[in-house]
């Protein structure tokens, strides 16, 4: 019963409270930029007018709104593994979990791209599937690093021991190279590139529209949240030991912090192109690797 | 080389080709050959005298001398003079051999005589349509005397443009006609193997105004600067100076000097703000918003001046023939360099944060190449030949206006890329805001309000003036033959962007999709800057245009 109230509140959490961390990356985004930038609430209203719009749909289409239902349903559902104060609300996922369901989201999206029947969605499945085969790996030997440091795969447990004992140097070196991989997961500068409006208007999301556009643009808003939460609660656990309300304000202290980060380089960059992308992610999966093998050393 | 070793190069060579020469203004050499020597002359300008070619104009002489001229305009930038090879053909049936095999960037010249004016070019490689629409009529001619530029003639949707084929293996991405990062209507489909662009093709000019029609037609000389303003959004002063050039010239009419330089400050702000815009434009396009919305602030406080010295942000409306509008006064000038000033110093940190920045770099480095011989071979002009290490800039090579009398250097690059284009653009303004800085001081020791001389004669008819101004975006170039009923008989305008938009076909091909926006980007592109909002009811074929008032009107918030 707890963990269905859990549930819930994760749910609701990742729909109606994740929006307005993107309305504060917006802002700080503006804050860059020397504008005012959109009210706070902007990404709700933005949201809930896509909803309410027709859904002007490729005559191409095969699969309908389909994908974008199952790639929020994914999001969703991986966001039940992540830790909400000291246990998941689905306790017994553990990361292999995880990483299937993030994978699956992403699939949804090359499947709406592929399904449009434009060439600026075959272009951007093209590159997001590039972008995929790079930028997964550094989510999962980051996340088997810690796992192999906490002697655990659940999530729960993990962070109750990063908690306890604190971040060693390779969950350090792994949980770098993760946040760098965000950046891409959530197609952000400079790696939108399967989306970069400038050459592909928009790419996989190029035929999108109306309520179908909303529930990728939810996903993504949502997907920002679960891996800043994971980020703060794996790899950066400090500060160890609070308990109650400390430890959710400092949870949420961390989370709105990594939105920033995210939104300043996403601020200081030129999108790259993808050959640049790739080698710069290789250079990160070695990273990742590294930390691997400090974790493999016991450091 | 001087004008008479030129005239005997071409004597020698040309033999009985050779028909004439004059000199109706001391900067030019107007040189008339027979139509089958015309070839063999443009050759050896543009090979052995490596004379720069600015475009060929037609003009429909039938009333005159029965016949079609065609001009082929060439520039001697170091000697300071022009070149123009005169091409006479028959009335009744115009057909003259193409000089687009020898020189690339005749291309678009031809087939826009050959569009406007009917006169065919043999052996064009691309005998493509250029201006006109393609539910145009076949052989109606537009520019020809003898139709009247209000009239509409019946659509003919027949005339499909006839794109190139698919290369093998290869799909088509589509960059037009309308596209998020360009501003305007142009198209570029791409022929794409994965990420790589094989093959391009073109088409563009979908939104022809036929300004230079009613010049030719219609308006007057006293109007036509304030219609030659609007030629351009953002360098529309260069088209208003250039075209009261051209008369000065014809009429030979000397201009007060601090006319002169009042429209040197007005230049060289034009300058300022287009670069600081095509910089954020530039940014925008890679996705670097932050150097948009950042140069686009540092823009505005030039933008006030601007409105505060003319009346108007932009489209002036400062120029007439004989000199300017409006005086900027001693009281003003210290405002001028206070602004000015203030700009200069932000702008010196965005020159050392655009330096330093190595994902810029990445994105700009070895991106869009055009060297220095084929940059050459297409005319290019501007940024774009002066990163590919071409010291060319008609502000020293054809002074005008008071150019002759500052100080400041003409920068260049030996890149050939997008990234030396930006940075002859950020370092060229720089040179701008010591231009205006020198004016200023010659504006505190002229005497106030000698601004404009009184023209109390008539234009005489018959002559010719050629001026070239060098915009933001590279060298503009006017083309007048005076006629009578005061206006001209023909106006040429050619525009930056029309030498410089072909050579971004040559500069795509090999590169990735990613790049393709910012090669097209880098030669700061300005198409027609023309909005219009049309809504067409499919069901009846009515279409509405909307009006500027009511348009302001939709974006008010309703109280």
């Amino acid at each position: 019963m707890q963990s269905l109230v859990k549930m819930i509140i994760m749910v609701a959490l990742l729909l109606f409270v994740s929006p307005l961390l993107e309305g504060i990356l917006r802002k700080f985004k503006a804050l860059v930029h020397s504008r005012i930038g959109p009210p706070l609430l902007q990404p709700y209203w933005d949201i809930l007018k896509l909803l309410g719009k027709d859904d002007v749909r490729s005559p191409h289409s095969f699969l309908g709104p389909l994908p974008a239902f199952l790639g929020l349903a994914a999001i969703l559902a991986a966001g039940l593994l992540v830790p909400l104060g000291n246990s998941a609300p689905f306790a017994s996922g553990d990361l292999f979990l995880f990483l299937y369901l993030i994978s699956f989201a992403s699939v949804c999206v090359m499947l709406a791209g592929m399904d449009s029947g434009s060439p600026y969605g075959f272009l951007g499945t093209a590159r997001e599937m590039m972008t995929s085969f790079v930028v997964e790996p550094v989510l999962f030997i980051a996340l088997i690093t810690v796992a192999i440091k906490t002697h655990n795969f659940r999530f729960s447990d993990m962070a109750a021991y990063q908690q306890i004992s604190g971040a060693s140097l390779s969950t350090i070196i792994s949980g770098l190279a993760l946040f760098l991989g965000i950046q891409a997961q959530l197609s952000k500068l400079p790696f939108d590139i399967p989306e970069a409006e400038g050459e592909l208007m928009g790419g996989t999301f190029a035929e999108m529209s109306g309520p179908t556009f909303a529930l990728y643009r939810w996903g993504f808003i949502a997907k920002q949240v679960i891996f800043s939460m994971i980020l703060a609660q794996l790899f950066f656990p400090w500060p160890l030991g609070l308990v109650g309300l400390w430890a959710v304000v400092a949870q949420i202290a961390k989370v709105i912090l990594i939105v920033v980060l995210v939104g300043l380089i996403d601020a200081v960059n030129p999108r790259l192109r993808i050959d640049q992308a790739l080698v710069y992610y290789f250079g990160v999966i070695l990273m990742a690797i590294v930390g691997l093998v400090f974790a493999l050393v016991g450091a | 080389m001087t004008k008479q070793e030129i005239l005997s190069l071409l004597k020698a060579k040309l033999g009985a080709g050779f028909i004439a020469h004059t000199e109706p203004i001391p900067d030019q050499l107007w040189v008339e050959v027979k139509p089958q020597a015309s070839v063999q002359a443009v050759e050896l300008l543009h090979r052995t005298t490596k004379a720069r070619y600015l475009v060929s104009v037609g003009s429909d002489e039938r009333e005159l001398k029965k016949r079609f001229g065609v001009y082929h305009l060439f520039s001697f930038d170091k000697e300071h003079f022009f070149v123009t090879i005169d091409v006479s053909a028959d009335p009744h049936q115009p057909v003259l051999p193409s000089i687009t095999n020898v020189i690339a960037g005749a291309n678009w010249s031809e087939r826009e005589i050959r569009d406007l004016l009917g006169v065919q070019f043999e052996g064009h490689p691309d005998p493509r349509r250029l201006v006109l629409a393609d539910d145009w009529p076949n052989e109606v001619y537009p520019l020809r005397r003898d139709f009247d530029y209000s009239s509409k003639p019946p659509s003919n949707p027949e005339n499909a443009y006839p794109f190139k084929d698919n290369p093998p293996n290869t799909t088509v991405v589509a960059m037009g006609p309308y596209f998020p990062v360009f501003e305007e209507a142009t198209y570029f489909r791409l022929y794409v193997e994965g990420e790589k662009v094989v093959d391009v093709d073109y088409r563009g000019f979908y939104a022809h105004r036929g300004i230079e029609k009613l010049g030719d037609a219609s308006l007057t000389y006293n109007q036509i600067p304030f219609i030659a303003e609007r030629i351009c959004g953002i360098c529309g002063f260069v088209h208003n100076v250039s075209f009261c050039k051209l008369v000065e010239h014809a009429a030979g009419i000397k201009v007060p000097r601090r006319a002169d330089y009042i429209r040197t400050i007005m230049l060289e702000l034009e300058r300022i703000h287009s670069h600081a815009l095509w910089l954020g434009v530039a940014g925008h396009i890679i996705g670097f918003d932050t150097v948009l919305m950042q140069t686009w602030r540092m823009r505005e406080p030039i933008m006030w001046l601007c409105e505060k010295l003319t009346g108007n942000r932009k489209t002036y409306g400062m120029n007439l023939i004989g000199g300017v509008r409006r005086d900027i006064t001693k009281a003003q000038v210290p405002e001028v360099r206070k602004k000015i000033d203030a700009m200069d110093k932000e702008w010196q940190a965005v020159l050392d944060a655009v330096k330093d920045d190595t994902t810029l770099r990445m994105r700009l480095e070895k991106v869009g190449i055009l060297n220095r011989e084929q940059s050459h071979e297409w005319a290019a002009v501007g940024p774009v030949a002066r990163a590919a290490d071409i010291d060319m800039d008609s502000r020293k090579d054809h002074p005008y206006c008071a150019y002759d009398a500052v100080d400041f250097k003409v920068i260049t690059a030996d890149t050939n890329d997008v990234w030396g284009r930006t940075v002859v653009r950020i370092l060229e303004t720089i040179e701008s805001f010591k231009i205006v800085r020198q004016c200023l001081d010659a504006l505190m020791e002229l005497p106030e309000g000698d601004i404009i001389t009184e023209i109390r004669d008539e234009i005489p008819a018959g002559r010719i003036a050629i001026s070239a101004v060098e915009a933001p975006r590279g060298e503009d170039v006017h083309f007048l033959l005076t006629g009578g009923d005061n206006r001209p008989y023909r106006w040429r305008v050619r525009c930056p962007t029309y030498p410089n938009l072909p050579t971004v076909q040559v500069m795509v091909k090999g590169e990735q999709v990613a790049d393709v926006p910012i090669i097209l980007g880098s030669i700061d592109p300005c198409f027609s800057c023309t909005e219009r909002m049309e809504v067409a009811d499919v069901n009846t074929g009515k279409i509405r245009v909307y009006s500027q008032e009511e348009l302001f009107n939709w974006t008010k918030r309703k109280a």
